[in-house]
């Protein structure tokens, strides 16, 4: 093992440089430490006040100072005293101004310890030195350092005023050393924090396993790796087999508000009286206990085996994390029969207020992207502490993660996570994986890429306030099918699709980071490669780590990257002018456009939202066109609206001026001149209904031929004769026609007739000049025939 | 920038909508307490999708009234941009075939918004009250029933045909519903059928065990004067 390394703080005390110190190193009571603040000050005492750059001592070490020094505890009785002491000792430094103590929470509002945030935010700006014995903070600024253009170290300070830095190795094993111990207390925060910091660290910097000298670990089991070390806590069965459907309990009662109810844990047993009701929903009611405890009691439908199980195995484990409702005790009524379960109590609102824009800016008006990326890194933190549990949340959906104002999530909703092979059994189709669309949530186990999948969806929708990963123009609004579909709309790269949704969701994710846009390209879009294999919880944890470290580091450069809203692209390099637009005044709202002919940036003259403020707006509809493209003042589509409209009965569209009465051409009425019934005047021909058109083309069968004795003459010729005044003709010879056919050109004759009856049905009573012409060329077919034959 | 009020109102929530069509009767037998208890159940159905969080984000309303022509209104708006003094004098007869043709048409122009901007929808909702029986075009009632049914069918729409008083023609209201027998409603009971509707848009969003959207008929009070 390498020898730890000492670094002249002096360093970082020039102008382009900072020196920051930790509580513990003011509280340090050990002996061979002693003196080194002094040291410290004699060392870069003059170059501090010659370059005015303090020593930071942050807001935060202050008041932890003062906490310190106000506890009584006769085993801590130095460093107690120690704390009081360098409350003096900073004010006192601080005068002389070699200390400074303005900088901590009140200026940002950072979930993680404030040296973590200044060291992510300034990685690449100033060289940094940390004097802090903490192991966890020592590995966030060695991990950082990897990755940064500037000299970033972290060390305790030596009784002569130099920091000594230990090697990766030394700090990877203390790190270890220190997850088995809070593994072994049970300290789920700190477990969840550090085995990704430490699964990075080992990633990073190739570190090696120490052995795991507790009492029962095999030496096998702890090199395996920080995967293996994260399971101390005991997991549930991974591969117990689905337990088949869940049944109803018949109990005797449901408590109510004012009932007893009993309470069994591994810590206990006891009653407790029912009196706060909090709330009642869909599975039952919830009551507040002790102030910071939840009972949920079940209706009586919701009373089941399976749910009884899950909150026995979850109870009988003793499971405590914060930011974590895990069942901590099983609840029966008076009879001893299970109602419910006791649990901590979630404060804050649930997700969706960050679902929707107009709550989101309501519930948290001041959050920053940073802020939204830190409640994802909370959220994925609880969701992978569960999986190393093997516990699947089932059911995540915006309903059931609880966000506080500090970003602290809480996931809530126990009784429904799949855990030992009892399946949840309900979901939400926007957060359903295309497998397990389709069929009842409780038929069967959900699988880890299913639960990916909806970690996935909830990192995006929370990332971009609410727009589902899916969403795209031109769909018909089938959640199912558009998650099925698995075409990712927004873009990445050369991968283009015109189909985003509209409004500035497409700036939203124009600002993230070019990577975790590839992360969420790749899971959601059916031809990513890990469409089938979404990133882990971990994994998400790391992307959402970098996000928050590059927010803050100079490789932002576009400050709109940090608002929650922007309102245009990302800027294209860090060269591209930004400047504040004319018209709006609104910052940042302009940026260069690169013209590759001229080889230099064009700025326009005001920002998009401007430019079609200050277009000319459709009289009718708002919409801002460009110059030139309004007619009547209106744009195309309210032209046509007006111009356009539905006829009333087929509901075709029609231009207005071909509507008569409401109606389109076809749909128009008409009265047919012999029954006076009003039709459609396309069914109308010659002023007739098809029915009477019908009846008078039927030959009159009470009017036989003199000659032949068959009916000879249609209703309508009838019709003509009455109407001349004339007698009605009596034979077939009479109305220049031949008795019934005898021969085939009779037949021909006949069928011809009968044939051009519809269009010249008056023909026979034309004129009598053209009848010896009919009667030299009888028919068009018996011409045609003779033509045929000769 | 709100240039356009509308659009922005569409493209700035993404919660997906439950567009509800209402399309009521106002001819001339429907003057008196039945007009005043309906209109009153309307408010009483926007006060309470304005104070549950999920249908707040979510409805989106428009109502048709037919008696001798149908008439859009109110055109489909979230519960924020919707008309909360509606009057309406009944008279006239009762062409619900032009009536039901309307709102389909308004879904169907609402539906294309919706499409255009990518806004996501579940499945509308189409509630229709008569008091009577349909005295209009005969051919565009025969369309309108076809046009219900066959979007019944493709599980485009989830109609909800409603019976006022003995009067109502239930043989008609049924042509509309092959599944879902029309529901009667006695002694004017809007109130409890506006309530369970409010709580309908809201479960549409709710976690559910899979399959069909939870709609259940038997949580109105009122299902015994079926």
């Amino acid at each position: 093992m390498r020898a730890p390394k000492r670094v002249n703080p002096l360093d970082f005390v020039s102008p382009g440089g900072r020196l920051l110190i930790d509580t513990s190193v003011f509280m340090d009571d050990r002996p061979e430490r002693r003196g080194g603040l002094k040291a410290l000050l004699e060392r870069c005492g003059q170059q501090i006040r010659l370059n005015d750059n303090p020593i930071v001592i942050p807001t935060d070490v202050i008041e932890e100072l003062t906490r310190q020094s106000r506890k009584v505890d006769p085993d801590r009785e130095e460093a107690i005293r120690r704390a009081g002491v360098a409350l003096g000792f900073i004010e006192d430094a601080a005068a002389l101004k070699l200390m400074r103590t303005d900088i901590g929470h009140d200026a940002t509002h950072y979930a993680d310890s404030v040296f973590e945030a200044i060291f992510t935010r300034y990685a690449n700006q100033y060289d940094m030195c940390l004097i802090i014995n903490d192991i966890t903070p020592l590995l966030h600024v060695r991990l950082l350092s990897a990755s940064s253009s500037k000299q970033l170290v972290a060390g305790s300070l030596t009784s002569d005023g130099l920091v000594e830095v230990e090697s990766d190795q030394t700090l990877y094993e203390r790190g270890v050393r220190k997850l088995r111990r809070k593994q072994d207390e049970g300290d789920a925060r700190e477990v969840a924090a550090l085995s990704p910091l430490l699964a990075d660290f080992k990633g990073q910097f190739g570190t090696a396993e120490p052995v795991d000298r507790r009492p029962g670990a095999t030496a096998a089991r702890a090199s395996i790796g920080v995967a293996t070390v994260r399971r101390r806590v005991e997991p549930f069965d991974g591969n117990a087999p689905f337990r088949g459907a869940d049944t109803p309990i018949e109990v005797a009662s449901i408590p109510g508000p004012g009932d007893k109810v009993h309470l069994e844990s591994p810590a206990g047993r006891g009653w407790v009286v029912l009196d706060e009701l909090l709330g009642e929903g869909g599975e039952g009611a919830a009551y507040a206990v002790d102030g910071d405890r939840v009972i949920k009691i079940f209706d009586r439908d919701h009373v089941t085996r399976h749910r009884q199980a899950k909150v026995e195995h979850f109870t009988s484990r003793s499971l405590h994390s914060e930011g974590i409702c895990f069942p901590e005790a099983v609840v029966t009524n008076e009879a001893g029969e299970f109602v419910g379960y006791m649990m901590p109590r979630a404060r804050g609102n649930e997700f969706r207020v960050i679902m929707n824009p107009r709550r989101f800016l309501k519930a948290f008006p001041g959050w920053t992207k940073a802020d939204l990326v830190d409640v994802c890194i909370s959220f994925l933190e609880k969701v992978s502490y569960l999986h190393s549990l093997n516990v699947i949340v089932g059911d995540i959906n915006p309903k059931n993660v609880v966000v506080d104002e500090a970003k602290n999530v809480w996931m809530i909703d126990a009784d429904s996570w799949q855990v030992e092979g009892y399946p949840c059994p309900v979901g939400t189709p926007m957060f359903t994986a295309a497998s397990a669309l389709g069929r009842p949530y409780a038929e069967s186990l959900r699988t880890m890429e299913e639960e990916l999948f909806a970690v996935a969806t909830m990192l995006f929708m929370v990332l971009i306030t609410g727009q589902f990963p899916y969403a795209r123009s031109g769909s018909d609004g089938d959640i199912a099918r558009l998650v099925k579909d698995g075409n990712f709309a927004f873009q990445v790269g050369e991968r283009s699709n015109r189909d985003q949704p509209e409004g500035n969701w497409k700036y939203m994710w124009s600002h993230m980071p070019r990577d975790l846009k590839e992360m969420f390209w790749h899971t959601f879009h059916r031809d990513g490669n890990r469409y089938t294999s979404p990133p882990t919880a971990d994994e998400w944890l790391r992307a959402f780590r970098r996000y928050r470290w590059w927010l803050g580091s100079d490789k932002n450069f576009d400050p709109m990257s940090n608002d929650v809203y922007p309102f245009r692209f990302k800027a294209f390099k860090p060269d591209t002018p930004i400047l504040d637009c004319p018209q709006c005044r609104r910052a940042h709202a302009l940026v260069g456009e690169w013209s590759e002919a001229t080889q230099e940036h064009s700025i326009p003259d005001m920002c998009f939202d401007c430019r079609q403020q200050n277009r000319p707006k459709c009289s009718d509809c708002g919409t801002p066109r460009p110059p030139g493209a309004l007619k009547n003042g209106r744009c195309r589509e309210c032209n046509r609206k007006r111009d356009f409209g539905t006829c009333e009965r087929c509901g075709k569209e029609t231009p207005r001026r071909y509507l008569v009465d409401g109606r389109c051409s076809k749909c128009q009425t008409g009265t047919c001149k012999s029954c006076n019934k009003s039709v459609l005047k396309s069914d109308l021909s010659y002023g007739r209904c098809s029915a009477c058109e019908k009846r008078a083309k039927a030959l009159d069968p009470s009017r036989l031929c003199t000659d032949c004795r068959q009916p000879f003459i249609d209703f309508d010729h009838i019709e003509w004769f009455k109407s001349k005044g004339l007698e009605v003709a009596k034979s077939h010879a009479a109305i220049k026609k031949t008795c019934p056919p005898t021969t085939a050109r009779a037949r021909a004759t006949t069928s011809s007739r009968t044939h051009r009856a519809p269009r010249t049905s008056p023909s026979p009573s034309k004129p009598t000049a053209s009848k010896p012409t009919l009667q030299q060329q009888p028919s068009l077919w018996g011409r045609l025939q003779k033509w045929w034959n000769s | 920038m709100a240039f356009d009020i509308r659009a922005d109102d569409l493209v700035e929530n993404p919660t997906p909508r439950v567009p509800v069509s209402l399309c009521i009767d106002t001819s001339g037998s429907m003057a008196g307490d039945k007009i005043r208890e309906l209109i009153e159940g309307i408010g009483l159905f926007y006060a309470a999708i304005d104070e549950d969080d999920d249908a707040h984000d979510s409805a989106e309303v428009c109502v048709v009234a037919f008696n001798s022509g149908a008439d859009l209104v109110q055109d489909f708006a979230s519960i924020e941009g919707l008309r909360r003094d509606v009057s309406i004098s009944p008279s006239g007869l009762t062409h619900m075939g032009e009536g039901v043709n309307l709102a389909l048409d308004t879904l169907e122009k609402r539906k294309s918004q919706y499409s255009d901007t990518g806004v996501l929808y579940y499945q509308p909702w189409l509630v229709l009250m008569t008091d009577g029986q349909p005295n209009g075009d005969r051919a565009a009632l025969e369309r309108a029933i076809e046009r219900v049914t066959s979007m019944v069918d493709s599980k485009k729409l989830t109609v909800f045909p409603i019976g006022i008083g003995s009067d109502a023609d239930l043989d008609v209201l049924g042509r509309f519903s092959p599944g879902r027998p029309p529901l009667r409603l006695q002694g004017l009971n809007f109130k409890e059928f506006f309530e369970w509707l409010s709580k309908s848009v809201s479960k549409v969003s709710q976690s559910m065990p899979g399959g069909e959207p939870p709609i259940d008929f038997g949580s109105i009070r009122g299902i015994e004067d079926l």
